[in-house]
């Protein structure tokens, strides 16, 4: 393990988020608020990270320490973004302010506050911009924007890059994530437009952008979407889908490779998931509407919202009929597209899983046959494969121990079991008592750290923040 | 002509056997000396040691006044390269043999920008020849003329069919739109007039088109269904190239490979077919996919030995349809007198194609040559020609030409319809025919007429 170049890792990427601390400071100045607790912040965030950057070290990342550094580097993120929410006031304890700048970071939406009205601009501004670098990757913009730092960012890039298998745009790895932010940038340009034009305040255009393109899913209204007009509803839906397709998708066709970008069987599984469901649930719900259009609005909204891992709302949906709710529980197991900012299991994970099970099956009937497993018609490797698999124990076992933890606190098993699944799935809010209308307030300090644990687990994709876990990590040999 | 070939392989050595029969001067490259030394012991051809794309080697050839280059090693990048350098230093026509299914997509650019004139791909051509035979399964052998509108199919006659013991002028007026091109009696062909009777055990070669010849057979009670499951042993290139044809036809195919690497690479590029890891002739394994249910079945492993071996297996097994790949010509007559009667032997294939190109490069006299077969691997070919106005004789009825022995005008195609000549026909410009010739290459079309034979 080379702890030497860790650290250099770490203090270049605590940099970058000090950087990145001085938007919002920014947006209190220009609203007079107190910008203390973002300068409070500032101060040991800059004073750690240059020490650690200063770190001379000539060696190399290999995998073990790329997925090490990265799950390290989230957890140390996450702890100093918790600190202006800390020192403003407003929140009741570390856990919480770690809660909700997990919830940020990894696009998951889940939010303890109940009055978010009540809270300053620049803390929601912080408290949504997170989520924006949090979906695209926070080393990945450090790979991206800062001088390198040797020569083997892919190792870090492909921990922090969500999908079965990692791919990459160019031969070289930080210009692979410059282009990935230039979509990243134009997205988020595109939607704050779309906004204004739609008559959001210019504020609120920037914030909701910043946690919707990366299907984050933090509004700064308790009401979330319901606040805003239907244009902008649609809008939100439009992004939301966008955010959830493979960035790799744009790129080709932005480069005039389009027939090559449409046949992805990915996307034809993400779209034709989004618009089968949307119909179902349409379907299910059209009794309890007057106006069909707004049924039809809710239904799609809910579905793109749900399916992307954002978890906005224009309704509530705990009133649905329990068909239409188990589609969207469903649906929060699905996620969109690897690649993308979106998270949970992933449409080509469970592709994959699907096509490796009926393989299984034709075995049995014809023993030696020999079918490799395709997506995107090229062939998959028997070892992603495996990694799949172990993907889906995982998760389930996750799932399972989180909705244990939060069951203790007495909650009903909805409650417990979305919240988990919300949160392992950076979906953010479930059903029951964390659904629409309620929060994540009144859950026990042991199982808001339990969920923080589980939106970094999940928006990591498992493995890194399990590998810290595991003995043979930190072993010398 | 002057005729370079690079690669006394076993296509290499054959061609260069079959063409210095034809009168031609040849030169052959190779880079083993195992291979040059039975070249210049069993042919009458020039042979020289070394690369064969290398510029110096080709030179030495006599590349520069060459008429012709035959590129036939077994790598496909060393053949291309061979066309190309042989085309600068002055080659009028190169032929190169490419094969590897990677290329086969985008050959038509590949031929642009390397500059070859004709590319042969053995195995594919071996594949579309078993896929004629699975659409006519009770023929034996099938060959296609005018882009599939005629064809010559050859079957072997049995105890039970009617035509037995009665001579063919019987027949007369009975088969519409078929003609009895040849027939094969105890190993000797010959072309059978109204005399001729049909024993058991005969092969008779009929010209026809699809739908003329599909009545017949059914008129004989030999017509079989059509083949909808096929169960392919071996996953070579011919068995890719095949099960490529097949699938979009809706045929389903079952493939039994003994690699295991080699089985996913198929899986990869043929995702409609079963892929099955396992040895072809294991009888286990075969029964357990039950393989007796399937149409017909199609060995086509490396070794000849057990592909005859399998399909004979598969033959007593009851399989309706059985064609088996067979690369020595000898043992391919042993198979047959045992009863096995669809053999493939992609040598022959290629050596086909290419006689044919040879024969139409040389022809300036008229007539192109477009197809060129050997019926049952016999002396008897069978070649398609184009008419054009200097073609001789043109306009009189065939019954006043001064045909010559062992001649024989099968068909013709005659703004876009076929007829099955008789006495009256008329040849006219722009027909096309089919020529039977029987003992003696036919390289132009005026020499089936005593007049004009050069």
């Amino acid at each position: 393990m080379n702890y030497k170049l860790m650290l250099r890792m770490m203090g270049r990427t605590l940099l970058v988020e000090a950087l990145l601390l001085l938007l919002p400071l920014l947006v209190a100045f220009i609203y007079r608020e107190d910008p203390r607790p973002f300068l409070y912040t500032l101060l040991p965030l800059a004073l750690v990270g240059f020490a650690c950057s200063r770190v001379k070290t000539k060696a190399e990342f290999f995998s073990r320490e790329g997925f090490v550094v990265v799950a390290l580097i989230w957890v140390i993120l996450s702890l100093f973004g918790a600190l202006p929410f800390w020192f403003c006031g407003y929140f009741e304890s570390f856990t919480d302010c770690f809660f909700e700048v997990v919830s940020g970071f990894t696009t998951s939406g889940a939010t303890i506050l109940s009055d978010i009205e009540r809270l300053p601009r620049g803390i929601l501004f912080w408290r949504s911009f997170t989520s924006w670098v949090g979906g695209m990757g926070v080393l990945l913009f450090t790979l991206a924007f800062l001088p390198k730092v040797g020569g083997r960012a892919q190792v870090l890039v492909r921990a922090e890059t969500p999908g079965p298998v990692a791919t990459k745009l160019v031969p070289k790895t930080v210009q692979s994530a410059k282009i990935l932010y230039e979509i990243y940038f134009a997205l988020t340009v595109l939607e704050i437009m779309a906004f204004s034009a739609a008559g959001m305040p210019l504020y609120d255009a920037v914030v909701t952008t910043f946690a919707s393109v990366c299907t984050g899913g933090f509004c700064i209204t308790s009401a979330s979407f319901a606040a805003y007009n239907t244009t902008c509803q649609v809008i939100a839906i439009v992004f939301m889908i966008l955010g959830s397709v493979n960035f790799a998708v744009f790129f080709l066709l932005l480069t005039g490779r389009g027939k090559q970008a449409l046949k992805s069987d990915e996307l034809h599984f993400f779209l034709g998931a989004v618009g089968v469901c949307s119909l179902l649930v349409f379907v299910n719900i059209l009794p309890l509407y007057d106006s069909v259009g707004v049924a039809f609005k809710d239904a799609v909204f809910q579905v793109a919202s749900i399916i992307s891992t954002s978890g906005f709302c224009t309704t509530d949906y705990n009133l649905w009929p329990p068909f239409a709710q188990t589609v969207l529980v469903i649906l929060m197991f699905v996620g969109g597209c690897s690649g993308s900012t979106s998270c949970s299991i992933k449409c080509g994970r469970i592709l994959l899983a699907f096509r490796t099970s009926t393989r299984t099956l034709l075995r049995f009937s014809h023993p030696r046959a020999v079918k490799v497993v395709k997506l995107d018609g090229k062939a998959v490797e028997e070892e992603t494969l495996n990694t799949v698999f172990a993907f889906f124990i995982l998760f389930f076992l996750l799932l399972g121990a989180g909705s244990l933890v939060v069951s203790l606190d007495g909650y009903s098993l909805t409650t417990s079991f979305t919240a988990s699944l919300g949160c392992l799935s950076n979906v953010g809010p479930g059903l029951d008592g964390v659904g629409p209308v309620g929060n994540f307030s009144g859950l026990s300090h042991l199982s808001k750290w339990f969920l923080s644990a589980l939106m970094l687990v999940g928006r990591l994709e498992l493995f890194p923040i399990l590998l810290l876990l595991h003995p043979t990590t930190w072993s010398r040999a | 002509m002057k005729i370079l070939i690079v690669g006394a392989g076993k296509v290499g050595a054959t061609l260069a056997s079959f063409l210095s029969q034809e009168d031609h001067d040849i030169t052959v490259i190779d880079n083993n000396d195992a291979a040059i030394h039975r070249a210049s012991d069993t042919l009458d051809v020039m042979c020289i040691k070394g690369p064969g794309a290398a510029p110096s080697i080709l030179r030495e050839a006599g590349a520069e006044e060459a008429d012709l280059l035959l590129a036939t090693t077994n790598m496909d990048e060393v053949n291309m390269l061979c066309a190309l350098t042989a085309k600068r230093l002055g080659t009028k026509h190169t032929i190169a043999r490419i094969r590897d299914v990677a290329y086969t997509e985008d050959l038509a650019s590949l031929r642009k920008d390397l500059n070859i004139d004709t590319v042969i791909n053995p195995e594919y051509s071996t594949a579309l020849e078993i896929s004629r035979l699975l659409r006519f399964p009770a023929a034996a052998n099938v060959e296609t003329f005018f882009r599939g509108k005629v064809e010559i199919i050859g079957i072997k006659i049995h105890e039970e069919d009617p035509i037995v013991g009665h001579p063919l002028s019987d027949l007369f007026g009975k088969t519409k739109g078929i003609l009895f091109t040849a027939a094969e009696r105890a190993g000797e062909v010959i072309i059978p007039h109204g005399s001729f009777v049909p024993q058991e055990g005969d092969k008779l070669f009929i010209t026809g088109t699809p739908q003329d010849l599909s009545a017949y057979l059914r008129s004989l009670g030999r017509d079989l269904p059509k083949v909808n499951t096929v169960f392919i042993v071996g996953g070579s290139r011919i068995a890719h190239y095949l099960t490529k044809i097949l699938l979009p036809m809706g045929v389903r195919v079952t493939l039994v490979e003994s690699s295991e690497k080699h089985c996913r690479l198929l899986s990869e590029s043929l995702p409609g077919a079963l892929i099955l890891h396992g040895d072809g002739t294991d009888h286990e394994l075969l029964a357990s996919e039950h393989f007796t249910n399937n149409d017909a079945f199609i060995a086509l492993t490396g070794r000849d030995e057990d592909n005859l071996i399998s399909a004979m297996y598969a033959q007593q097994q009851g399989l309706r349809k059985v064609v088996a790949k067979c690369s020595h010509e000898n043992y391919a007559s042993v198979v047959r007198a045992a009863g096995l009667d669809s053999i493939v032997t992609p040598k022959l294939v290629t050596v086909e194609r290419i006689l044919r190109l040879v024969r139409g490069l040389q022809d300036k006299s008229g007539s192109v040559m477009t197809a060129l077969y050997r019926i049952a691997d016999t002396d008897v070919e069978a070649a398609e020609f184009i008419l054009r106005d200097i073609t001789p004789h043109l306009g009189e009825p065939l019954m006043n030409l001064p045909l010559r022995k062992g001649f024989l005008i099968a068909a013709l195609l005659h703004e876009e319809k076929v007829i099955i000549p008789s006495g009256q026909t008329i040849l006219s410009a722009g027909d096309r025919v089919i020529v039977i010739s029987h003992g003696q290459s036919l390289l132009a079309f005026k020499d089936i007429f005593e007049d004009t034979k050069s």
